[in-house]
């Protein structure tokens, strides 16, 4: 496995973040070897001026342009060869743009700590290339006691959430490769600051259900120049399972059935001049969605791996 | 290497059982109560004064069938038959409708508020249209569930309730015919027994005035309304609790006092509280001559009327005329009274903690929401059942309360419009907000009178809670000024204006004959 594959570690830990962030980049298929560590720290800008109230496409000035900006320490540790653990802690700050009609203040502050098992099930040479299959399990709870009740500013939905994912790859030894992985996130609750509130019909109560979701992306990608750059495009799907809808030009709830598809271009870049350091970058927009923001986003990170 | 992931793998897997299965908290969608035994009786509640009706026996019914008769041990013999073979859904009725059903219509009745309780979004062109109450299913629908919209409701709701309840109660002392459990021991009724005659049935008096109060002020749920009334209805016969003429003559009641309360609704001038941009504009206009301020809609686009600029002008429970009651003028804009209130909300704004933001929120009952008329009759929902009340004496403290806090909404609302006070983002170059700003001027805040208006009645009507309520009061009126959207003033005088509506209404309440 080449070392500028580990940087990979980076998108596949946005990835098991990605139905919280509307990160865009897929599951990566790589994998670290025992006592490496990646450290990197990501930016991200995303923004949006509609989204999908249920199914339809709202412009609301009320609102505006709502940004959003993440800034994400992350780390990714080798245990054993084949099984890596990956930490992020992403702090997230949000803001509608002048002019607005709601004169609402923002929100930010550390939103959750995602921890990540990932484990190489099998990776083994298939006609002119490799097949792997990868799973992940995460897990990721709130850090700070920030509101997810303060839509669409909260900087996240305020619960735990569970991820199981199965990653499959395929790349040739040209350096193309095509990579599918589906994830089930399953959903806690999170606590808001009323204890009445209407998700089609009464609760009285504080804590809201946050729907649980299917999460699938689909990669098709390539290695150049003696695999120090890669560039892939990727689509990335969220299926809530349950939740009621946004309701007419009303404020969003953690309890709204989340859906989106979104279309992205990633790259990467590994120095091989400075060992051990890369860069990388993306782009995505929101194509289809349902209770949330049609954004763009994108973003930029440093990343640096080092043996202990 | 195989061997560690796949334990990994399995032990993940037990991770998400015990995630699944032990994370999770039961979500309540009603209040959690049974059938009780009532706390008394009050035989004497059919000489208590009514609100609406001339006297208790206004509403005449048939005089009942002695139990002897074979009419009314052919009913028995039908109740019997009916409750002794139950459906699980049957038996859910007759669970979730309780003894004290008026609890359970108050329920309905916060939801409908939620449910409709939306503002009309702009127009592709930047108009706002209106819901129509001439065609209340065209977009947006009828009604937009406000605060002055869902205190009306709930007014109209719990005075037609206590009358028809007062009614009733005279009827049943009167006729004194026993109930079905009594009267036959082989029926076993699902609710303890009070030893209340069952003729007219109390039960079917709240199914009909509810059903028809709320089917006028929620034209679009007519059907879902007549369903839950039906539904209500046979459970008491389900439940053991009526014969089929208890049912009839208390239906009848309920009919006739809702139809007495709902003439007066039709009249109460709320039908011109939303009124048109040129009245709209000529308050707006007095307001600046007279004081030199007015307030303004800044949303993108600006609604071109705020809301309700009329329902100061909407007919008065117990308070002689809205002037009576109406709060001093407040501190001009750059007064020092003034300057200190900018002061304190730029502090909360900038020193936002924690603390704050919860009691913003908590107290905040905005769009989408029951209101804060709805927050207050939900805590009257929860202390009745405390206390054990019997439903005539719940209904007398709903429809009190509602009063109460309606005659403070229409105060509230006259200040708001007379005064015309600009909002903290109007004031305050840049001020940014935690809480909506609402769609109408400043002073006096809504929250600040109808809840200080509510805890007067619920202290007098709980006084064992002490000052429980009025603590609340004081921390929904705070809660608007955390949440940035209220001056100090606007908080603390709408306060005084609820406490001092209020006792109007307590007057009345004192001399009703029920204390």
């Amino acid at each position: 496995m080449k070392n500028q594959h580990k940087i990979g570690f980076i998108l596949a830990l946005l990835s098991i973040l990605g139905s919280t962030l509307m990160a865009q980049t897929p599951s990566d298929a790589l994998m670290m070897k025992k006592k490496e560590i990646c450290i990197a720290a990501m930016y991200e800008h995303s923004w949006f001026d509609e989204y999908w109230e249920g199914t339809y496409l709202r412009h609301n000035e009320t609102i505006a342009t709502v940004d959003r900006h993440m800034v994400m320490p992350m780390a990714a540790i080798g245990i054993v060869d084949r099984l890596n653990l990956i930490v992020a802690a992403p702090y997230v700050k949000t803001a509608s743009r002048e002019p607005n009609g709601g004169k609402f203040e923002g929100a930010k502050g550390f939103q959750d700590l995602s921890l990540a098992l990932k484990g190489e099930i099998f990776n083994k040479e298939m006609g002119k290339g490799k097949l792997a299959l990868l799973g992940t399990v995460s897990y990721s709870t709130p850090i700070t006691n920030y509101l997810s009740d303060y839509r669409p500013y909260s900087i996240g939905f305020g619960a735990n959430e569970l991820g199981v994912r199965g990653i499959l790859q395929y790349q040739l030894n040209s350096g193309i490769y095509i990579r599918g992985a589906l994830a089930y996130l399953f959903r806690g609750q999170t606590k808001a600051e009323r204890d009445y509130y209407y998700n089609n019909g009464s609760y009285y109560t504080p804590w809201m259900d946050v729907p649980s979701a299917w999460n699938y992306n689909a990669v098709a990608g390539i290695w150049l120049f003696d695999s120090s750059w890669k560039i892939e495009a990727n689509y990335m799907g969220l299926v809530s399972t349950s939740g009621d809808d946004i309701r007419a030009y009303n404020a969003a709830q953690p309890t709204n059935k989340v859906d989106m598809g979104v279309l992205g271009v990633s790259s990467q870049y590994y120095f091989k001049k400075l060992k051990g350091l890369g860069l990388l970058a993306y782009y995505s927009d929101t194509l289809s969605g349902r209770n949330v923001g049609k954004s763009a986003q994108y973003g930029v990170g440093v990343t640096y791996q080092f043996k202990l | 290497m195989k061997n560690i992931v796949s334990k990994i793998f399995a032990f993940s897997l037990l991770v998400i059982s015990v995630f699944l299965s032990s994370c999770e908290k039961d979500l309540p969608t009603q209040a959690n109560y049974l059938a009780y035994t009532y706390s008394k009786i009050d035989e004497n509640g059919g000489s208590w004064t009514p609100v609406l009706l001339s006297s208790a026996d206004q509403i005449a019914i048939p005089v009942p069938e002695a139990v002897g008769s074979s009419a009314f041990q052919e009913e028995l013999a039908f109740v019997k038959s009916e409750s002794s073979s139950l459906s699980g859904e049957q038996l859910d009725a007759v669970e979730y409708w309780t003894n004290n059903p008026a609890l359970r219509w108050n329920e309905i009745a916060l939801e409908l508020i939620a449910k409709y309780n939306l503002i009309p979004g702009p127009n592709a062109d930047d108009t706002y249209t209106l819901p129509n109450p001439a065609n209340p299913g065209e977009v947006p629908y009828f009604p937009f569930a406000h605060p002055p919209y869902a205190v009306r409701a709930l007014s109209y709701l719990s005075v037609a309730q206590f009358d028809g309840l007062i009614s009733a109660w005279h009827y049943k002392y009167l006729y004194n015919r026993p109930s079905p459990g009594l009267a036959d021991n082989s029926i076993t009724a699902a609710y303890v027994e009070n030893n209340i005659p069952s003729y007219p049935s109390d039960g079917a008096v709240i199914a009909a005035v509810s059903r028809d109060i709320l089917s006028v002020m929620f034209p679009l749920e007519k059907d879902y309304l007549a369903e839950r009334a039906e539904e209500h209805m046979s459970s008491l016969i389900w439940a053991g609790a009526n014969v089929e003429s208890d049912i009839s003559a208390g239906a009848f009641i309920g009919e006739e006092v809702a139809k007495i309360a709902l003439a007066r609704a039709s009249t109460d001038g709320m039908s011109k509280a939303q009124c048109p941009k040129p009245i709209s504009d000529s308050l707006q206009a007095a307001a600046f001559d007279r004081f030199g301020w007015k307030w303004e809609n800044i949303e993108i686009p600006a609604r071109p009327v705020g809301l309700t600029p009329l329902f100061g002008q909407v007919k008065l429970w117990n308070v002689p005329n809205v002037e009576v009651v109406r709060p001093p003028v407040p501190p001009a804009p750059g007064s020092a009274e003034f300057e200190e209130s900018v002061v304190a909300l730029k502090n909360y704004a900038d020193n936002m903690t924690e603390e704050w933001r919860a009691i913003a929120n908590y107290w905040q009952d905005g769009l989408g929401t029951y209101t804060p008329p709805g927050h207050w009759n939900r805590y009257a929902k929860e202390y009745a059942i405390k206390y054990k009340l019997n439903p005539l004496r719940t209904v007398r403290v709903f429809a009190y309360l509602n009063m109460a806090m309606m005659d403070g909404g229409i105060s509230c609302w006259d200040a708001k419009y007379y005064y015309h006070y600009p909002r903290p983002i109007n004031l305050i170059p840049g001020y940014k907000t935690i809480a909506g700003t609402p769609n109408f001027p400043s002073y006096t805040s809504g929250h600040s009178v109808f809840s200080a208006a509510g805890a007067e009645v619920m202290t007098y009507m709980f006084p064992e809670e002490g000052s429980l309520f009025r603590d609340y009061a004081v921390e929904a009126a705070i809660s608007r000024v955390y949440g940035g959207i209220h001056w100090i003033f606007d908080a603390e005088v709408g306060t005084t204006q609820g406490i001092e509506v209020a006792s109007y209404t307590l007057d009345v309440a004192k001399a009703d004959g029920a204390d």
